[in-house]
């Protein structure tokens, strides 16, 4: 049922920069999470995701959020009805 | 009372209507009671009046709030402070239980942000990287439907 998505994730973790992947819905639901980012931050993620929409105008332009830390950066951004998360380390 | 431009003598007519009982007084000749020198209308028509006062009493009774009363039935100073230190400690508790639920923040906070502040932009290879996964899981999650293997719905066999 959920393989593809299962799989996507394991993909997306295979990339040596990348430690955390969260996959959320539009109310804050874990939909898929590994590494760094567990179903407890799937709340934060969309409603900042929804938040940082509701900065621009137009409504069919997405922002991507940017957490910029020394660490890494988590990369939010919305597709449709779903929201995901990277966690990115510097290299 | 409530009249505007009285003059001296309607108030004096006031005063004297004001004190004039609601009621008048049945036989203002008659003695206390004391039962042997009266005849059997009096009784009856005391009677009544003495109903009518009583609803009066009653009705007027009905409309009051004894705040006196009330505070005679509250706490006593050492009951009331027991229940305040009772309610404290719970408040305390629970407060305590509350702070724990606060959400759990994102990973890796910096604590040197000018650092953070000087660095590069965030490469646009980075926001393009989270763009294809955030579209590759909506396809996925699209994907997703119920694999029904057996029947969802079963009717049962009723005899």
């Amino acid at each position: 049922m959920e393989a593809t998505l299962e799989q996507h994730l394991d993909d997306t973790m295979k990339n040596p920069a990348i430690v955390g992947v969260l996959c959320t819905d539009a109310q804050g639901h874990n939909l898929g999470c590994r590494g760094s980012l567990s179903d407890e931050h799937g709340g934060v993620v969309s409603v900042l995701a929804k938040q940082a929409a509701s900065l621009t105008k137009d409504p069919t332009d997405t922002p991507t959020v940017c957490l910029e830390s020394d660490s890494g950066n988590v990369l939010v951004r919305t597709h449709g009805t779903i929201t995901v998360a990277v966690h990115k380390i510097v290299t | 009372m409530g009249c505007c431009y009285s003059s001296e003598s309607e108030t004096t007519e006031q005063e004297r209507d004001e004190r004039k009982p609601l009621i008048p007084h049945p036989n203002p000749d008659s003695k206390p009671p004391n039962g042997t020198e009266r005849n059997p209308a009096n009784i009856s028509s005391t009677r009544t009046d003495e109903q009518a006062l009583l609803s009066i009493i009653n009705k007027t009774a009905q409309n009051i709030i004894d705040v006196s009363a009330a505070d005679s039935q509250g706490m006593e100073q050492h009951e009331y402070m027991d229940k305040a230190r009772q309610y404290s400690t719970k408040l305390a508790v629970l407060s305590g239980t509350l702070s724990q639920k606060k959400p759990p923040p994102l990973p890796s906070l910096t604590s040197q942000p000018h650092q953070v502040l000087a660095s590069e932009l965030v490469p646009y290879s980075d926001i393009q990287q989270v763009c294809k996964v955030a579209a590759y899981a909506y396809s996925a999650i699209s994907q997703i439907k119920v694999d029904a293997k057996e029947e969802l719905v079963v009717q049962f066999a009723i005899p």
